[in-house]
């Protein structure tokens, strides 16, 4: 992955006077996305368009520079991400265009010449990208199916801004940085905002899996893509051992698109089913050269290293593991915050921010990952939950019964047996209303909307109109309304927690921090669509998630390591940021001056909260410690964006080449 | 402090609520979770000096403030009887 970022500006200017007012910002915006790409930072200056791109070679590190232009045409783009079937894409385009080098960059170009926005349909990858089309006097922007790579823009005076990260539009002056009190409002409850809402003011993000067409002042967008979740029916017949068959074929084929690159590509291994199947698929078609990284904690109660180390023994892969301590992931997290640009509920990012670190140190600029499977393949508890409280719904005269849920939570209430009747009563919320759209949520978003009750007054008053939940459920195409309950909540789940949190705030951003980029096998849409055709019963199986993919699994894998159940990654949040462990940088940021200033928090429930978190960290409840995490991440984010730290030389570009302005600026 | 005063004041300390109604559900509208049911129980033993068995952890003696203020009076009442 690169950065790319760029602006419109009116035309007709000379090509001096275009470079003397627009040559620095697109400088300024391109080295602040530097981060994400240390291999050349370049720029062109078109006819009323500038396009930067800071760029991280993995594809024909010779030829591959961008902006790319097409001389005949004067179409030019800059890419962010991976065309992953560029080989097969060009060999259809090589009779109607002459190809100058071997970059999956120059096989979009040729595909746009040839095609248009409609191009988009035939690509495999993971991209967000900008072209300029001077045939159709439009900037076009385009991001992929699951928003893997990102995509911002905002209004300008001049008309359109657009970047990888909402810092660039804030380096090159588009936006002045705000928060959007919405946009947080929306992340405490629903862990991230609602597209195209961002934590920034006056700060968009394109729909992942959509176009959009600036012209003439006016920006349309459009979705080219969408999965249909609802579609395996009882008529549906699909042979259990022909759909495993195939799914391993598709598996396979996903693994090994994924693998192209002209550098090393390695795995995260997180030691559960998924990450652990990808690395087993990946060595092998590798031939037994995978090199595997790994976080494992100091804190035994979120390791997993003993899984991770016997998955990587029994592959033989080499392999690195990074040991996180409180300590490390408090220090941390005001760098991960400002990577990240949004307000988090949970410190899991900053131990991705240092694996990534790691990795870069070690050379890989490509790693592999498991996300994704549990979307698609229903792993989450979210799911079962979802099925448990269905069933509870669909007979009310039956006794409930709480098994399953115990089954589900064995860690939840120190209450003893009797508590059933309680634990019915909580996970029973929203039973009399199964029809609608969040019913599968209800529960999460509960816990996690207790973040607001730590807001100040004044932030309650001016968020007052808006209902998190409301506008999201206003965001989903009217047909998923009507879908069964388990179609809606994995709709649900790509929709908040995958594109806008895991692949954001600990995805793209944590990775492409250190310039290393992650690609995701089970996030190839043939995939997703083929899991999308399988029969519930085919993925959650009574309350046994993935079951598909654990029988497919079993090709590659000993069938010990494959019945291991998943562990949810997660790491520690309380102790980090409330015990005696707790950074220097709290003390700024949980001071009731700095808590006041940014405006968001109530000064003395933050100080209520964290006396109550360091007296009992042990029992600290699940929305307590989100709430702390809210809390410090939203003045991070304050600091980072609207105190002083954007001046310092750290979004002004890093080390990596200097940025240079094509030559050829003047010509289209 | 009145047993329902005492009960609505930690409540509101312990879980950060501000406002809730006398008969509104804890559990169903998230006010207290699971979790928090937990908290709520240790505290009423100990101020109250009452003792709540396993059967006695019900929605219908704990899942409003009307009804945990039944519950304790009775339980109160009976232990002083």
């Amino acid at each position: 992955m690169c950065g790319i970022a760029g602006f419109t500006f009116p035309r007709g200017l000379q090509a001096e006077a275009r470079r003397a007012r627009f040559g620095e910002p697109l400088r300024r915006m391109t080295q602040a996305l530097g981060h994400r790409g240390p291999d050349g930072r370049r720029g062109v200056l078109l006819d009323g368009v500038g396009l930067g791109h800071s760029r991280l070679a993995i594809v024909d590190v010779e030829g591959g520079r961008q902006p790319m232009r097409d001389g005949a045409t004067g179409v030019t783009l800059v890419l962010n991400g991976e065309i992953f079937n560029h080989v097969e894409l060009r060999e259809r385009l090589e009779r109607a265009y002459r190809f100058r080098t071997r970059s999956d960059t120059e096989v979009l170009l040729a595909a746009w010449i040839a095609r248009g926005a409609a191009c988009i349909d035939d690509l495999n990858g993971q991209f967000a990208f900008a072209v300029w089309d001077p045939r159709s006097r439009a900037l076009w922007l385009a991001r992929d199916r699951v928003g893997i790579a990102p995509l911002f823009y905002a209004e300008t005076e001049h008309g359109l801004a657009f970047a990888s990260e909402a810092k660039a539009l804030f380096a090159g002056g588009c936006v002045r940085p705000a928060l959007d009190l919405g946009g947080l409002k929306e992340t405490f409850q629903l862990w991230a905002p609602v597209a195209p809402h961002t934590c920034f003011e006056g700060v968009r993000q394109l729909l992942p899996r959509s176009v959009a067409c600036f012209r003439d002042g006016r920006l349309e967008v459009r979705r080219y893509w969408d999965l249909d979740l609802d579609q395996a029916t009882s008529a549906d017949r699909l042979d259990e051992e022909r759909g495993e068959g195939e799914l391993a074929e598709r598996l396979e084929q996903a693994v090994r698109l994924r693998l192209r690159a002209d550098v090393p590509v390695a795995a995260y291994l997180s030691g559960g089913l998924d990450s652990s199947l990808v690395c087993a698929i990946a060595n092998r078609l590798l031939r037994g050269t995978l090199s595997t990284y790994s976080v494992a904690f100091a804190d035994a109660r979120y390791d997993e290293r003993i899984h991770q180390e016997s998955m990587a023994s029994h592959l033989g892969t080499r392999h690195h593991v990074l040991e996180m301590r409180d300590e490390g992931t408090g220090a941390l997290l005001p760098d991960a915050v400002a990577h990240a640009e949004q307000a988090l509920l949970r410190s899991a990012p900053a131990p991705f921010f240092a694996l990534s670190a790691l990795v870069q140190e070690r050379g890989v600029k490509v790693v592999l990952t498991g996300e994704g499977a549990d979307e698609a393949f229903l792993g989450y508890d979210l799911f079962k939950e979802t099925k448990v409280r269905q069933f509870w719904a669909r007979s009310p005269a039956a006794k409930w019964r709480a098994a399953p849920l115990r089954r589900l939570y064995p860690s939840l209430p120190a209450l003893g047996e009797g508590s059933a009747a309680l634990l019915q009563q909580f996970y029973g919320m929203g039973l009399d209303r199964p029809e609608r759209a969040d019913f599968s949520h209800l529960i999460r978003w509960s816990t996690s909307g207790r973040v607001l009750r730590f807001c100040s007054a004044e932030f309650a008053a001016r968020t007052a109109s808006v209902d998190p939940v409301a506008r999201l459920l206003a965001s989903i195409p009217p047909r998923v309304h009507g879908w069964r309950p388990l179609a809606r909540a994995q709709y649900l789940e790509m929709e908040t927690l995958l594109s806008g949190y895991l692949l954001s705030a600990q995805g793209d951003r944590m990775q492409l921090a250190h310039a290393v980029e992650a690609r995701f096998p089970f996030l190839d849409h043939h995939v997703l669509e083929f899991a999308a055709r399988l029969p519930d019963r085919l993925k959650l199986r009574g309350l046994r998630e993935k079951d598909i993919l654990r029988r497919c699994a079993e090709r590659w894998l000993p069938r010990a390591l494959v019945a291991r159940a998943k562990f949810p990654y997660r790491a520690p949040v309380a102790g980090v940021l409330a015990g005696p462990a707790a950074p220097e940088w709290t003390r700024e940021a949980f001071s009731p001056e700095a808590l006041r200033q940014v405006g968001v928090f109530d000064a003395d429930k933050v100080r209520r909260l964290r006396a109550k978190l360091a007296a009992l960290p042990a029992s600290a409840s699940e929305s307590d410690a989100m709430a702390l995490m809210a809390v410090a991440s939203t003045q991070l984010l304050a600091q980072a964006f609207l105190g002083q730290r954007l001046a310092r030389p750290r979004w002004e570009g890093g080390p990596g080449e200097e940025f240079v302005l094509e030559p050829e600026a003047g010509a289209a | 402090m009145s047993t329902r005063e005492l009960i609505r004041a930690f409540i509101v300390e312990a879980f950060f609520v501000d406002e809730f109604g006398d008969h509104e559900s804890f559990l169903r509208t998230g006010i207290v979770d699971s979790m928090g049911m937990a908290q709520l129980v240790a505290f009423l033993e100990e101020t109250f000096r009452i003792s709540v068995a396993d059967g006695e952890l019900l929605p219908e003696n704990l899942d409003s403030l009307e009804r945990v203020t039944a519950f304790v009076e009775r339980k109160v009442s009976r232990s002083a009887a």
